[in-house]
């Protein structure tokens, strides 16, 4: 009886260290992070002039909205366009990183050398560098124009396609997958990372106990790693999406991004909300069905 | 019952299997490598163009017969007109103050958010969680108009714009290019994706045994004290992982510096200018029909790499480890 009230005392002192620990975050959170969003939210819906002492804010209702959808006509073939390589890069880079992560968690000679290689992209590929080098080496090489010298070594990916004798829609998805092949490697680095790290805690008493049963090493991938990894999936693939959404290399936000600067706020206040409220609800959509199909399944 | 038949079978035939799979085994390592490697060449082949392209003239460029070995080097006029572009040295400096400075704040603070997360049981803990992950959810270009404007006249919940009604003495502050701007979010831990940062820590903290801390407890030391010399000194490897992403991540910011600052950028903000300042400085425009400007782009984006790949090569050995022994990911 007495124990059980001192150690009531405790988890109270306890739950007291726990808002101590967290309270400069939460004044952050409220500061830094819901106010501006609330405040993101209201630009959507005004006209905003820049005056001496801050902004001047005048409602408009979904003024904004209906000039962006209704009369601007760039900003639909923005959002398709992005929501377009958000869909198909999605699959492909999580289906990759998983095979290499697999792969690089296998013993093997050379192991320590190629992780090091499969990281270098986790350095380099979230900054503004990569834009450069890949406008003068990859997909969009004629945008500086070295596509001249380069692409005379490179085999065409239409010919291959074409000999091959595909049809129109699958051809044209294996064309752009294809020649977006750097941009989709490149943004495998974290995922990588994340994925060894859910392979290495999978506890080895599992495989153990899978060779004791004779199971070939498909079962094993199938019935022990996939299940193990479900969580794991779902952070990399929630990462991955919002990687996707807010790449400075799509469309819709380099766009948005130079009209920012040029200082056109409640406009693009608008435009981010209505491209992230699509792509909020497709990323919602996946994570119910994954939820509802893979996890469930397991558990 | 398969153990007995081949304890019985013949000695042939056992040898016969064991050959069989170390040919299918050698078979799938070739496999292996042949994937490992041309994966390997896509990550490096942008890089191993980016240097050969630095080093070398713009006559070479245009010799059609040359692929990787560069014939005409003009490595000194390349990198010293992307030195000076990039004001480098100035925009250094700005890097380490407003960008690595407040990396370093981000990792202290995220620490003590994630333990307080991890360690105590309060009321208001699934809350602060399902926040967590909406930091983690909500891209930072939603909050950034807002954040910037605010920055101009930073007011602590509208008390100060309040006072300056009141008495007239305006003491909002503008702290737009101002390291500030970068310090207070890190300060706060809501900085540049510092929702991930604590995600990473709080897994590492379940897994850290309670035992050793309780004892702390129990010899009367404080919650600060328990952290500070109990669980700090067990979890270096978190705080490299952790280190090292929230490094890289700033090191590469160029949209909030973009916003932030109007006049001396950080490397990041610096090199997305480069083709404008190449413009400006030297009146080169990118074209095929002038290749000048190419051999200085690449070796300002050599420059900018560099650092982080030699911090990279110091770390990635502990780093790579680490991974193994965080278990981010739970």
């Amino acid at each position: 009886m007495k124990k059980a009230k001192k150690n009531r005392g405790i988890n109270e002192l306890k739950s007291r260290y726990g808002y101590l620990f967290t309270t400069h975050w939460i004044i952050g959170i409220v500061i830094f992070f819901a106010l501006p969003l609330i405040q993101s939210v209201v630009f959507s819906f005004s006209d905003i002039k820049i005056v001496s002492d801050g902004i001047k804010l005048n409602f408009v209702g979904i003024e904004n909205y209906k000039q962006i959808l209704m009369i601007d006509a760039n900003y639909e073939t923005w959002v398709t366009n992005s929501l377009t390589t958000y869909l198909y890069s999605l699959p492909i880079i999580i289906l990759l990183s998983m095979t290499l992560a697999l792969i690089l968690n296998q013993n093997f000679r050379g192991r320590l050398f190629f992780r090091a290689l499969y990281f270098l992209p986790v350095i380099i590929s979230t900054g503004a560098v990569i834009n450069l080098i890949f406008k003068t080496t990859g997909s969009d090489m004629s945008e500086i124009g070295v596509s001249d010298a380069y692409s005379a070594n490179m085999v065409s990916v239409d010919d291959i396609v074409k000999l091959l004798d595909i049809d129109g829609k699958i051809a044209a998805f294996i064309t752009q997958t294809i020649s977006k092949i750097f941009d989709l490697v490149w943004s495998c680095g974290i995922q990588i990372v994340l994925f060894l790290a859910g392979l290495q805690s999978v506890p080895s008493s599992l495989y153990e106990a899978s060779k004791v049963e004779g199971a070939t090493k498909w079962e094993e991938f199938w019935f022990i790693t996939f299940p193990m990894l479900s969580r794991v999936t779902l952070l990399v693939s929630v990462f991955t999406m919002v990687e996707l959404i807010t790449s400075e290399r799509t469309t819709l936000i380099k766009n948005v991004y130079s009209m920012m600067r040029a200082g056109n706020y409640d406009e693009t206040s608008a435009m981010i909300w209505f491209y992230f409220l699509i792509c909020g609800g497709i990323m919602g959509l996946i994570i119910f069905l994954y939820n509802r199909f893979l996890m469930k399944r397991w558990e | 019952m398969k153990n007995i038949i081949n304890t019985f079978s013949t000695f042939d035939s056992r040898k016969a299997q064991q050959l069989r799979k170390k040919g299918v085994s050698t078979v799938y390592s070739l496999f292996r490598l042949v994937i490992l490697l041309s994966i390997g060449f896509i990550i490096i082949y942008p890089l191993i163009y980016t240097i050969v392209t630095s080093l070398q003239s713009k006559y070479a460029f245009l010799n059609s017969t040359r692929v990787w070995i560069p014939t005409e080097f003009a490595i000194i006029e390349n990198y010293s007109a992307a030195f000076n572009a990039m004001e480098y040295m100035k925009s250094l400096w700005s890097t380490l103050k407003n960008e690595l400075l407040s990396a370093a704040i981000e990792v202290a603070s995220c620490a003590l958010v994630a333990y307080g997360l991890a360690r105590f049981d309060f009321k208001l803990k699934k809350v602060y969680t399902a926040v967590l992950f909406l930091t983690i959810l909500v891209p930072e270009m939603m909050i950034l108009i807002p954040r910037m404007l605010n920055y101009s006249h930073l007011d602590l919940f509208g008390i100060l714009g309040l006072f300056k009604n009141i008495s007239g003495i305006d003491l909002r502050a503008n702290i737009l290019d101002t390291p500030l701007a970068f310090w207070l979010p890190s300060l706060f831990a809501v900085g540049l994706r510092s929702g991930i940062l604590i995600y990473i820590y709080i897994q590492f903290f379940k897994g850290l045994p309670r035992e050793l801390e309780e004892a702390a407890w129990v010899d009367g030391a404080g919650p600060f004290r328990t952290f500070l010399s109990i669980a700090l000194p067990s979890s270096g490897v978190v705080i490299l992982t952790v280190s090292v992403f929230s490094m890289i991540w700033h090191w590469n910011d160029s949209l909030l510096s973009g916003m932030y600052m109007s006049e001396d950028f950080p490397l990041a903000g610096q090199i997305s200018r480069l083709p404008e300042t190449l413009g400006s400085k030297y009146h080169i425009i990118l074209s095929p029909r002038d290749p000048q400007g190419i051999g200085y782009l690449m070796a300002g984006c050599v420059l900018f790499i560099v650092p982080m790949l030699i911090v990279y090569m110091i770390v990635q050995r502990w780093f790579i480890e680490s991974i193994d022994r965080v278990g981010i990911t739970g």
